[in-house]
This record gives C-alpha cells, structure tokens and sequence, in this order.
C-alpha cells in the first residue's frame, strides 16, 4: 500500500450494552458520540465526516444511521457514508474512516456503530427467498447459527482434541475479565462447571460458550496525525487496518451456505486469515509483535478458531496454551481482555467498535485493574456471517 | 377422506417423488466445482465460468460432524409442536462436497461422526390443508 498519512484515534465512547426498549438506536448512537466527542474535547462542529453502520434489523432509518445520528447533533451538511459488512460492520467503519483522514480528504471522521437486537437467537435478516441460501438453511431444516458453529467445533475437537473443558475455560477466562471490566454488561465469574452445567443450546455448545444478542453502540473518532495532540494528550496511531473476504477452497462450512468442500485448499475462516495478514502487512508487524487481541467470541469455538487463525500460535495448539493460563490478564498474550464478547453480548453493528474502545484505553494505560502491563500495540478483529472479516492494529 | 399430499417445500432442491431421492446440485463444466444448491454457484479463480450443468448429487455420503438443535428455531423453519430436539448432519459427498441437512432414523443420543448415510425426503411440516411439505435429511444406512 502506498505510504498515506499517519492517523490516530483521539476519541472514543460507547453507550453500555443491554437491553433498552424505550430507547431507538439513534438515541444509542447519540451517547456514544457525546462520549467520544468529551474523550477527544470536540463538538459536533469539529467533525468532517461520518462513517456508520448500517442498522439492518430497522426500517429504512436504519440504512441511513450516519443521516439519523446527525439530525440529532445539528445537520452540517458533512459527508455521511453508511455501510454494513455483517458483524464485521463495525470494524469496516473504522477502516473506512481511516482511509477518509488518511487520504487527505479529512481531517477528523467519526466512525460509529449502533445496533438494537432482536429479541432471542437470531432469525434470518433476509426476506423469503427460495433462491436465498441463509433463507434456505432456515426454511428446509432450522439450521440456526449456533447450530453451524457447533459442526465446526466437533469437527476442531475430533481433529485437535478440544475437549469441553476448553470450551468451558474459554468463557471462565473472559468472564474473569469481565468481572474487571466497569463497562461489561455480564460481571458474574463462572466456574467451568457452571458452564458445563448450562443447557445445551446446540450439541456440543452450551448456553454459556455462545454469546447473546443486547443493544449498544460505541464511537470512535479519527485525526490526522499532525492533529492529534491538539484534541487529546495520549492520541492512539492506526498501524494497520485490514479487511478481509473468503478464498476459494475454504473448508468452512459458511454461516447460511448449504456446502463446503471437503478437502481445503485454503486456511479454515479464510477471511479471517486474509484480514488480519492484511492489517499485519500495513503496520509491518507480526503476530508475535501484537501485546494482545480483542477476538469475535462469538463461541468458544471461535474465540480457539481466531487466536490460530490470526496466527498467534500453530493449529491445534490454542487448547493448551488456553490450559496454561497464557490468554489470562497477566500471561503471555491476553485474549479479550475487555471480557470479549461473552461479557457484553454481541450488537453485530457496534461490536468492532467496541473492540476499538478497549484496545485504546489499554494502549492509554487507562484500563484499571485489567490493564495489559505495558502494552504497546493491541488488535481486533470481528467477523461477518458469508465471508467477511475486519480487522485493526493500534499502536503507541 | 382426500389422500394428503406431498410436495417439496422448495422446488428444485431435490428430486421428488421421495423414492431414492437426490438432491440437485450443480457442477462448472470449465472447473470442475461442485456446489449445492445449483443456483449458489463457485468458480476458480481463471475458470471461463462456462455453463453449470445440473448434477443429481450422490445419494450416500459420510457424516463428517453434526450437532443438536435443542431449541426452537426460529420462523422461517416451522417445528412441530410441542418442539423436540433434533439431529443436523454434515455429510462429506464423493463429489468433494459436504451438505448439511435434519438427521432422521436415528435417536439423537445414538449419532456419531464417520457412520455412513444415505439422503431420504421426508416430511418437513404439515401444512393448513393437511398437506405435507418434505424436505431432504440424512438417515443412516
């Protein structure tokens, strides 16, 4: 990639995660941009431009999320982009709103990510559709996305050993964190028998290894980097933004197809390898240069899958790494150290954000009791349902 | 009393009537990739993406993983009520590929990976005029 200019993260701010049924996700969005606008001591004047994620579970609103949260602020007539990359949607915003500061177009871009969930598991987003597969693995056999997970996770334990044990300490781990974390909607520290006592969702996950579904929304704002110091004291750099799509021969069976090949001839959640080689690539860093990393754990399954996937260690070797307590605050190389997902429950609009939000206050050293002892550069990573993935590498 | 009748709950993912059913997938005449359904074409990298021929896939196939539905799915997907848990197969193909699809012929305490099984048209739902709408499942051999 050509040589762009240096930007950093001078704000961020979320509105917690729950469930707030007298509130819209524009209301949302609204907190966490006041949030992030008061971390970097900006108004609304001060921004040039927008990057939001789509809120596809509404009305047409939704897909002008950018418009909706300006109408609140005061319209500034500033340009307003609105995307949606699946789970990853969050985390593109951030790629997009840096490419709007680095190019030189901008100065400052908000990126903001705002979701309000369904209730329950979710459903298929799409309309009906008999030429739809994600509509069909619904309709002609109730396959729900748990259920996907779970076929690849029996998979991964019959060729890796996994064990339920591990998919229980995954989530004894980021609970742990989450325990720490003031922000974290789930506090409760479980034991791995709690989690192996939890009913079985879909065989072999149980409720506790698979993360809800709650509303939030979380904001950052970018400034070139000549600017940075003006708005905040302790300004975070993006080394590296990465987005990824699936290579043909992913072995994966992808959430909502209906066939996989047998055989890969290329890495399992390929997109995952292909966002974060690119993000390693632009920060011209390596797996081993990263202090820690903020995984979509949606499932245990993925938290094992990522931490391989995105190469911090060798395939198959995420179990016993996980049993010598390295992925711990205080081992090696913490994993989720804001809780993960497990202790916030996923909002797929404004989860990368939120990953964003932990990975800058740990690089500012503001992180409490979980702080990362002298963490330097941190990354996250998010994952979309049929081939996306997008990741970010912050430094200091 | 009127016969029921039965009809797939999507065309032309199988074929029907039930006795030894297929289910329809597609094959590229230029690379050689199998994918299911038909219509949810993948191409190598270069391929001239020429016709997609139709292909009725193997009928017997290897399950390769599965998993447990024990909650309700939600709609689009109509359960029998009261809902009972029920078994979602992976099946490895000769083509090269594998295909989910329900689990039926086996108590779900009974699956295990590696058995071999075999594609059946089964009842899906019953609909408001007493009709059965099928779909395709793995049944062990």
């Amino acid at each position: 990639m050509t040589k762009t200019r240096e930007v950093a993260v001078v704000g961020v701010g979320i509105h917690p995660w729950g469930k707030f049924p007298d509130k819209t996700f524009v209301d949302l969005g609204v907190e966490a941009t006041k949030n992030a606008l008061k971390d970097a001591n900006m108004e609304w004047k001060d921004i040039q431009s927008v990057v939001a994620g789509m809120y596809v579970w509404g009305a047409t609103d939704g897909f002008n999320a950018g418009q909706a949260l300006a109408a609140r602020f005061g319209e500034t007539g500033i340009p307003i982009t609105n995307i949606f990359n699946m789970c990853a949607t969050a985390t593109s915003t951030f790629r997009s709103a840096y490419h709007v500061v680095a190019s030189g177009e901008q100065d400052i871009c908000l990126a903001i990510g705002l979701d309000v969930s369904p209730p329950g598991f979710y459903g298929t987003m799409g309309k009906p559709s008999d030429k739809d597969t994600d509509w069909l693995r619904w309709r002609m056999m109730g396959a729900t996305n748990p259920g996907y997970w779970a076929m690849e996770c029996r998979k991964r334990m019959e060729k890796y050993g996994t064990t339920e044990h591990h998919l229980a300490k995954a989530k004894v781990i980021c609970s742990k964190h989450g325990s720490q974390n003031p922000d974290a909607l789930y506090k409760k520290v479980f034991t791995e028998e709690e989690v192996l006592n939890s009913a079985m969702v879909c065989d072999p996950l149980r409720l506790f290894m698979i993360c809800a579904t709650r509303d939030g929304a979380a904001a950052a704002i970018l400034c070139s980097g000549d600017k940075a110091k003006k708005y905040n004291a302790k300004p975070v750099t993006i080394a590296g933004v990465g987005l990824g799509s699936s290579l043909y021969g992913d072995p994966t069976l992808r959430l909502g197809m209906l066939s996989c090949p047998t055989e890969g001839t290329a890495p399992l959640l390929s997109e995952s390898y292909k966002s974060s080689r690119m993000a390693y690539e632009q920060a011209g860093l390596g797996p081993e240069d990263i202090d820690f990393v903020e995984v979509p754990d949606n499932s245990s399954w993925h938290y094992l899958q990522y931490i391989e996937t995105m190469g911090f260690c060798g395939p198959g070797e995420a179990d016993h790494l996980l049993d010598e307590d390295v992925f711990a605050i205080g081992g090696k190389f913490p994993v989720n150290p804001s809780g993960g997902i497990a202790s916030f429950g996923e909002a797929i609009a404004a989860t990368g954000l939120l990953e964003v939000h932990e990975i800058v206050h740990q690089l500012r050293g503001e992180a409490g009791v979980r702080q990362v002892e002298g963490a330097k550069v941190g990354m996250g990573q998010t994952y979309g349902q049929l081939g996306n993935s997008a990741s970010v590498i912050l430094k200091v | 009393m009127a016969q029921k009748k039965q009809y797939p709950a999507v065309e032309g993912l199988f074929t029907c009537p039930p006795e030894e059913p297929r289910l329809i997938g597609g094959r590229c005449k230029s690379c050689g990739t199998y994918f299911f359904p038909k219509f949810a074409a993948f191409h190598k990298l270069g391929c001239e993406q020429g016709p997609v021929e139709e292909v009725l896939l193997s009928r017997r196939g290897e399950l390769v993983s599965y998993t447990v539905q024990y909650y309700q799915p939600p709609r689009p997907f109509v359960s029998p009520d009261p809902f009972v848990p029920y078994g979602i197969g992976l099946v490895a193909l000769p083509e090269g590929i594998q295909v989910p699809g329900m689990l039926t012929g086996i108590k779900i305490e009974d699956v295990k990976t590696h058995i071999k099984v075999e594609l059946v048209v089964e009842k899906l739902f019953q609909d408001e005029e007493g009709n059965e709408a099928l779909t395709w499942k793995w049944r062990p051999v």
